[in-house]
């Protein structure tokens, strides 16, 4: 950097100026991996505190409505099996070596790794979650975009009306309505299940695959929709009323011109903030939409994993969890400035 | 938010099966038995099919062949044996094998995998307890040694539950892709959702009359829905649901040994305590003339009506109906006059409506798990029924880990049930007196153990049975009244009109795999 700077005399300030983004780019960039470590280690230590005590049994768990026929020999051997023997400290210790290695041990629960079981249910939740996201991303801005123009008229009132009503809904309670109301009553829909019953994974198209996503993914999204429809219409709201936009509208700008050049802009940066920060509910709300519709992905192995005390489990949940959370507001966070400089500079100065 | 879960999920169950009755049935257009038969009967094997960490312990391991298998009557008979045998002192088991079964690969099924199927199980650390076997030999091809470390009669159960793997192909991912010489093959298993399996068209027994088999594995309410559908031949449903009419299917309550009973501290309090310092005994409880009041004046039909909903069958003992009940361990239930005389005569004097004998009065606590409705029902039923007799029993909702530290001075409302008789000698054995919830009470009879021990080291099914039946006159409410037993659960089906599943087994604690016991015999009659 100081070579090409002293090479280059004539023009210091472009290069002194993307030496210096650079270097604080890979800096900030440092820093939130630093971060995400310490936030990792946190949620592991605090999970397994957690799972240490609770009262359930993990052998009792496992063993259920078999131990008349489990004698203290066989406990013994289930026991050494898991490595429940060791005292807790040690424990921890050799889980997190192994983590650091790049080894998520293997559930108990499913017998399998760790990795492996989180790689498929995922995948599972990923397609619902990725669905639905799009959908309240896309809804939720248009909708905010409109209400925020329309403002105060009865598009307004009835748009935040609608989401009022939707952030207060649980998503349980919405899946059952849209379940009773498509499959059960007008049975558009499957009751259940990412895929058709008794069919084979080579017979199942994508048509099938999303049929069965479809209510699912819609019952998620409905409820992501509703705080990304009020920010947005806040944001364009305000947009609407600042000097630029009566400048420009004195200049002779339509709406629509307004609203393209002027405002899409400005409101985009909150909504796509909102939206990559909300990743956290989502994930909590795939569960719940999950087990209403037997859809099989990370909500059912959450629950398998808390259920049977299965601590290597429970806690690569946690921590995938996690990072995916995180990256979620990161790459909000990242979007958000990239969007709005303004934003960029006021970090800066932090 | 599990919770809220749970509720979301029987509400909507509610609201389908409302929807659903409308939504009529599909009946099979043409006649002749239909290429696939769906069952949605739960039992998904969550870790998957391996036989050595506990699959098929329950009913048919499906893919595997078992040694030895029990018919409709719970009667031992062979499989891939032709015979087995055991030496005098008990100690080795010689089985002799068939010699035209085959692995789904084509691999022929020889001793050695027998050995190495024992071998394995025996230090998996799984579901399936092999730990009595010290060494398991292959002879020659065709014969196999199993050598115990002690003598166990009830081995045999392990003869009829293990599934035998082939040695070649049993490596780390079998559960997820088994391989047997069973009357099925796995086709497809999507975790959480169904499992689909296959006839397989080399198995050396009576063949499966469908080509095709698919589990579901919905939640009970899901399951009552598709059953409505008719998307299902056949749903498992918890007895409370067991009152709805589907069109074209019939209700099958299956008999089962799936029972509950009130466990006595048996000994008194002398202040002696467990080794994790658990209190052990009872004043009132450890004395017999209350524990024998109570198994009498307890009205076990008014339970099943009741509690049951009909469900079920008043229980004499913890292995009704199996080959080794004793029949003449039962008594006369709902008998308060007798209740009375008993306590009368041992010197419980009424006071104010509770008995008290030398300053005791005849009270005690009744530990149940509070999330369970039906223990509850009993437990309170329980309390209820005694009451007129001056006992004044205190039922508990509380959850299983301050039963585990009370279950040694507290009576508990407990459930068991197993096919095999190493549960009951594991109840009343007075060497697995604090061991895991194996005789909590610390019950203890020289003569009962000495039955129960002669049991165990039997080397003939036969003699075995003759002593479980002497320690059941023992320990039953003619004798010690160790417990009071009181009901049998029925487990409920909804069966398809058109499929005819025989007599199905009497079945152990536990819903749904067990009634495939017999699914090969099952026949389509429409």
């Amino acid at each position: 950097m100081d070579v090409l700077t002293s090479e280059t005399p004539e023009a210091p300030a472009p290069g002194d100026g993307r030496g210096h983004r650079g270097g604080s780019l890979g800096g900030a960039l440092l820093s939130r991996l630093v971060r995400l470590v310490l936030l990792l280690f946190a949620v592991a230590v605090a999970s397994f505190a957690l799972m240490l005590g609770s009262p359930v049994d993990p052998i009792d768990a496992y063993v259920g409505a078999d131990i008349a026929a489990i004698g203290p020999e066989q406990r013994a051997q289930i026991a050494e099996r898991w490595g429940l023997d060791d005292p807790p400290v040690e424990r921890f210790t050799s889980w997190l070596s192994q983590v650091v290695r790049g080894d998520l041990g293997q559930s108990h629960t499913f017998n399998q790794p760790v990795a492996d079981v989180i790689a498929g249910k995922f995948l599972t939740s990923l397609a619902l979650m990725s669905v639905a996201w799009c959908l309240s991303g896309v809804i939720g801005f248009g909708l905010g975009l409109l209400a925020g123009i329309r403002r105060g008229q009865l598009t307004d009132r009835v748009i935040t009306w609608w989401a009022y009503t939707l952030a207060s809904a649980p998503t349980f309670w919405v899946g059952l309505l849209l379940l009773y109301a498509f499959s059960v009553a007008l049975q558009w829909t499957p009751v259940c299940c990412a895929v058709p019953v008794g069919q084979v994974a080579s017979e199942v198209g994508l048509l099938d695959r999303l049929h069965h996503l479809l209510l699912p993914a819609v019952t998620l999204s409905l409820v992501g929709i509703a705080p990304v429809v009020l920010h947005t219409r806040q944001a364009v709201a305000v947009a609407m009323a600042s000097d630029y936009v009566a400048f420009a509208r004195a200049q002779g700008e339509r709406t629509t011109g307004l609203v393209v050049h002027r405002v899409l802009r400005n409101a985009a940066g909150p909504a796509l903030l909102l939206q990559f920060s909300s990743l956290g509910e989502l994930f909590g709300g795939s569960l719940l939409a999950e087990q209403v519709f037997s859809y099989p992905g990370l909500g059912a192995a959450t629950t398998a994993a808390a259920l049977g005390q299965d601590v290597p489990l429970l806690l690569g949940i946690a921590l995938f969890t996690t990072l995916f959370v995180y990256t979620g507001n990161q790459l909000g966070d990242l979007l958000h400035s990239w969007l709005d400089p303004r934003t960029r500079r006021l970090g800066a100065a932090r | 938010m599990l919770r809220g879960a749970k509720a979301a999920s029987a509400v909507v169950g509610l609201l389908m099966v409302s929807a659903a009755c409308t939504a009529g049935v599909d009946t099979p257009a043409s006649s002749g038995t239909p290429k696939e038969l769906r069952l949605a009967i739960g039992g998904e094997s969550e870790d998957g099919y391996d036989p050595t960490l506990g699959w098929g312990r329950y009913g048919s391991p499906l893919f595997q062949s078992t040694l030895l298998t029990r018919d409709a009557d719970l009667k031992i008979v062979n499989d891939l044996a032709t015979r087995h045998s055991v030496s005098a002192d008990g100690l080795v088991w010689t089985v002799d094998l068939r010699t035209d079964a085959k692995f789904s690969d084509g691999q022929p099924l020889t001793a050695k995998d027998v050995a190495y199927t024992f071998t394995t199980a025996s230090k998996s650390g799984g579901l399936t307890d092999v730990t009595a076997l010290s060494k398991a030999v292959a002879t020659d091809n065709d014969t196999v040694e199993l050598h115990l470390s002690r003598p166990q009669s009830t081995f045999v159960n392990r003869l009829v539950s293990l599934g035998i793997v082939p040695e070649h192909a049993h490596g780390k991912d079998y559960a997820r892709k088994p391989i047997g010489s069973g009357p099925f093959t796995l086709v497809q298993w999507d975790e959480g959702q169904q499992l689909i399996v296959q006839r397989n068209e080399a198995y050396y027994g009576t063949k499966p009359a469908f080509e095709r088999v698919v589990f579901t594995f919905t939640g009970e309410d899901a399951t009552l829905a598709a059953a409505k559908a008719g998307q299902a031949s056949m749903a498992a449903v918890p007895s409370n649901l067991a009152k709805t009419t589907i069109d074209g299917m019939r209700l099958v309550p299956v008999k089962s040994v799936d029972n509950r009973g009130v466990m006595f501290p048996y000994v008194a309090d002398t202040g002696r305590q467990t080794k994790d310092g658990q209190a052990i005994g009872n004043n009132v409880t450890s004395d017999k003339a209350i524990r024998q009041a109570i198994n009498y004046a307890v009205d076990r039909d008014a339970l099943v009506d009741g509690v049951l909903e009909g469900f079920g069958s008043p229980a004499t003992g913890p292995v009704d109906g199996l080959p080794w009940y004793e029949p003449a361990s039962a008594i006369k239930s709902g008998d308060a006059a007798k209740a009375k005389q008993l306590l009368t005569d041992a010197g419980w004097v009424d006071k104010n409506g509770v008995r008290e004998r030398n300053g005791v009065k005849a009270a005690f606590n009744l530990l149940y798990p509070a999330d369970d409705t039906l223990r509850q029902g009993l437990a309170l039923s329980v309390a209820d029924m005694v009451k007129p007799l001056g006992i004044q029993i205190k039922a508990q909702g509380v959850s299983w880990d301050v039963i585990d530290k009370r279950l040694h001075s507290d009576a508990v409302l407990f459930g068991w049930g197993s096919q095999d008789p190493t549960e009951m000698y594991n109840l009343y054995s007075s060497t697995q007196a604090g061991v895991e919830y194996w005789n909590p009470g610390y019950y203890a009879n020289a003569a009962v153990q000495k039955d129960l021990d002669a049991a165990m080291s039997a080397t003939d099914q036969e003699q075995a049975t003759t002593y479980w039946k002497a320690a059941q006159t023992g320990f039953s409410a003619t004798g010690d009244a160790a417990w009071a037993w009181l009901v049998n659960l029925e487990h409920t089906y909804f069966v398809s009109d058109c499929l005819d599943i025989g007599k199905p087994q009497i079945e152990p604690h536990g819903h749904g795999w067990p009634v495939t016991a017999g699914i090969t015999q099952w026949k389509w009659t429409c």
